[in-house]
């Protein structure tokens, strides 16, 4: 089954904060691609950077991702992948409201990504039942025919 | 702070059913829910002198003894711990086993659904769960009275889920020991629980909280939420039925068209059935060594692996045992696979005509120092069996073990052999979740803390 991840972090105004939430957009595929073509679990995943009211400046950062099974399990996998955590080091650095407990380990990863997602499973429409793994299992067969 | 350091745990410090299994052949399993921190209190300070370290107990092996877990509800009730100490245990704790997130991975749908269950579902909170064991039936009543008791005086509400909320959840003590409700021999392979060794995933550091490793860091480890759970150790506590008669019947009726094909007896065809679905024959002995027949030389073995069997010939990929830990197979994560020390035991009268309507099944202990890494990956495997690459299917099921009724299950069993694949059509569903709960079983010192 299809899950979804929707983490919502505003972020601090300071020029330091919106530079690195500017970058963490714009570097965000190459930082996280190889941990999560890796894992073989996540169809798509991108980052977007919500603005202020008045127009100026980031509000908000949010990632959002489609992934095969449960979540907490297969955090691990991506605290322990350094392109990925690096990126979720970054974004929890410069939030708003500073992650309590602070995230020093995989517990605390976990509590950051749980308190800071706003989609549960039964909030997600899926088109196909299929897996990433069956999608690309299908299609290198095919190539390989 | 880091509430860690490398050194050895102390055994006097952690409870006994962490590190040891037990040999008592009778045990009551007791659940509760509080009512006031005072009631609560008092309870935990009346039940505390019975609580078995992990220590050597030499000769003098105890005629009763108890264990005591918390989930996170009856620790936030009981400890002193802030409201931003408490935020440091690890979300799948602190949500619980009917929440959304650990749905993902348990799946339970249908009649294992959590409005259904006995215990830990809303409105059903579990706070406590207290493991008393006796060397005889009276030794264990007289400890179990002491607890009840104990808790009538503190004001805490007992689930009972046995025949219509009229039964504690007791163990059936089985013959010969260790045999569980389906006929197969239980309780052989475990965690070596050794120490020292990073990349050993049974090493104690993988269940212990407090001695985080390269490999497993079970938390929390930082501030007072670490001092508290130092040397403690999470129990998913689930109450599973087996459906026995679903079971035999789905042996006899497959057994008859399958025999032919394999060319044995309806009698060893059964027999054969249900070692492919456990990947053990029902004596214990493994399918990888002993893939033709049982051999009581094989019955313990332990010392065996799944790489040299990659067509599934002789133990079939959804076999429980080879879902359940699959030992040097290749996974499609890095890493060694997630471990579990099995506690658990039979409950209900064994399945003949007269008994054949009471409940029966599985106490499941499943000890782990990280519920998420450990037992929710495992069980997230049993439903979906997407944890390895090489896996003809990735959304076939544990045969044995799985929920049938979860959206989108390939339900179906291949059964790979010389004379090609036997193929069920689809299982049925022989085991359901009647209640669970998440515990953590903290350290002795820390059972003192909570009573001062
Ligand atoms: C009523 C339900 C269940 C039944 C009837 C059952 C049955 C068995 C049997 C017969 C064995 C082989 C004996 C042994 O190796 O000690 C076994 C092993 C095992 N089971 Fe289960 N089981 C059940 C539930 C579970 C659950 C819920 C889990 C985990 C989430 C689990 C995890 C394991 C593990 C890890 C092993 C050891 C495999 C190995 O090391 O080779 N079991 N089970």
């Amino acid at each position: 089954m299809t899950n979804p991840l929707t983490l919502y972090v505003p972020i601090k105004q300071d020029d330091a904060s919106q530079k690195i939430a500017q970058t963490v957009h714009d570097t965000f595929v190459a930082t996280v691609k190889a941990g999560l073509d890796s894992s073989e679990i996540v169809h798509y995943a991108r980052v977007s950077l919500i603005p202020n009211a008045s127009g100026e400046g980031i509000n908000a950062l949010m990632l959002m991702t489609e992934f095969d099974g449960p979540m907490n399990p297969y955090l691990k996998f991506f605290w322990d992948n350094p392109g990925t955590q690096f990126a979720f080091s970054t974004i929890a650095g410069i939030a708003l409201t500073p992650p309590n407990p602070p995230v020093k380990d995989l517990t605390g990863f976990e509590n950051f990504i749980n308190n800071n997602n706003l989609n549960e499973a039964g909030d997600m429409y899926a088109a196909y039942p299929q897996t990433v793994k069956e999608i690309e299992k299908a299609f290198s067969k095919e190539k390989a025919h | 702070m880091p509430a860690t350091n490398s050194s050895q745990p102390d055994k006097n410090n952690v409870q006994g059913m962490i590190m040891r299994g037990y040999t008592h052949p009778w045990s009551c399993h007791l659940i509760f829910k509080f009512a006031t921190q005072p009631g609560a209190k008092e309870f935990i300070k009346t039940i505390l002198p019975y609580v078995q370290s992990a220590a050597d107990w030499g000769d003098n092996k105890p005629e009763i003894m108890l264990n005591i877990g918390f989930t996170f509800t009856g620790l936030k009730l009981v400890s002193k711990l802030t409201t931003s100490d408490l935020a440091g245990f690890p979300p799948t704790f602190k949500q619980g086993p009917a929440s959304a997130g650990s749905q993902q991975s348990l799946n339970d749908f249908g009649t294992s659904a959590p409005n259904t269950w006995v215990f830990g579902q809303t409105g059903k909170q579990v706070d406590c769960v207290v493991h008393v064991y006796g060397m005889d039936e009276p030794a264990l009543n007289k400890l179990v009275k002491i607890v009840a008791d104990a808790a009538v005086a503190g004001g805490l509400t007992e689930y009972l889920p046995i025949a219509n909320g009229t039964k504690r959840l007791e163990e059936y003590a089985t013959v010969p020991r260790n045999s569980i409700h389906f006929g197969y021999l239980d309780g052989i392979d475990q965690p070596a629980l050794g120490w020292g060794s990073p990349s050993d995933p049974a090493d104690l550091s993988a269940f212990l909280i407090g001695y985080p490793n390269k490999t497993s860091q079970p938390g929390p480890s930082y501030g007072n939420a670490g001092i508290f759970a130092k040397d403690g150790c999470y129990n998913a506590f689930r109450m599973l039925y087996q459906d026995v008669n679903v079971f035999d019947t789905f042996l006899e009726t497959n057994a008859k068209a399958i025999a032919p094909k394999i060319g044995k007896s309806v009698e060893d065809t059964i027999a054969w059935l249900a070692a492919k679905l456990n990947g053990r024959w029902l004596n214990g002995s493994p399918l990888e060594l002993s893939p033709d027949a049982p051999d009581p030389k094989t019955s313990h073995a332990t010392a065996f692996g799944y790489s040299g069997d990659t067509t599934g010939m002789k133990c079939p990929f959804a076999a429980h045992n080879r879902v359940a830990n699959p030992r040097d197979e290749e996974l499609s994560e890095q890493g060694p696979p997630p471990r579990l020390i099995r506690r658990g035991m039979a409950y209900g009268q064994p399945f003949n005509s007269k008994t054949a309507s009471e409940d029966r099944g599985l106490i499941g202990l499943f000890l782990c120092g990280s519920l998420s890494n450990q037992f929710e990956l495992l069980y997230s495997w049993i439903n979906t069996t997407n944890f390895s690459n090489l896996f003809p299917s990735q959304q076939g099921q544990d045969a044995l073990i799985a929920n049938r009724s979860m959206p989108g299950a390939d339900t179906s069993f291949t059964i790979p052999t010389p004379a090609g694949p036997v193929e069920i059509e689809s299982l049925p569903q022989f085991v359901v979740a009647r209640g669970t709960a998440y515990c953590i079983l903290p350290g002795i010192s820390t059972l003192k803390s909570i009573v001062e």
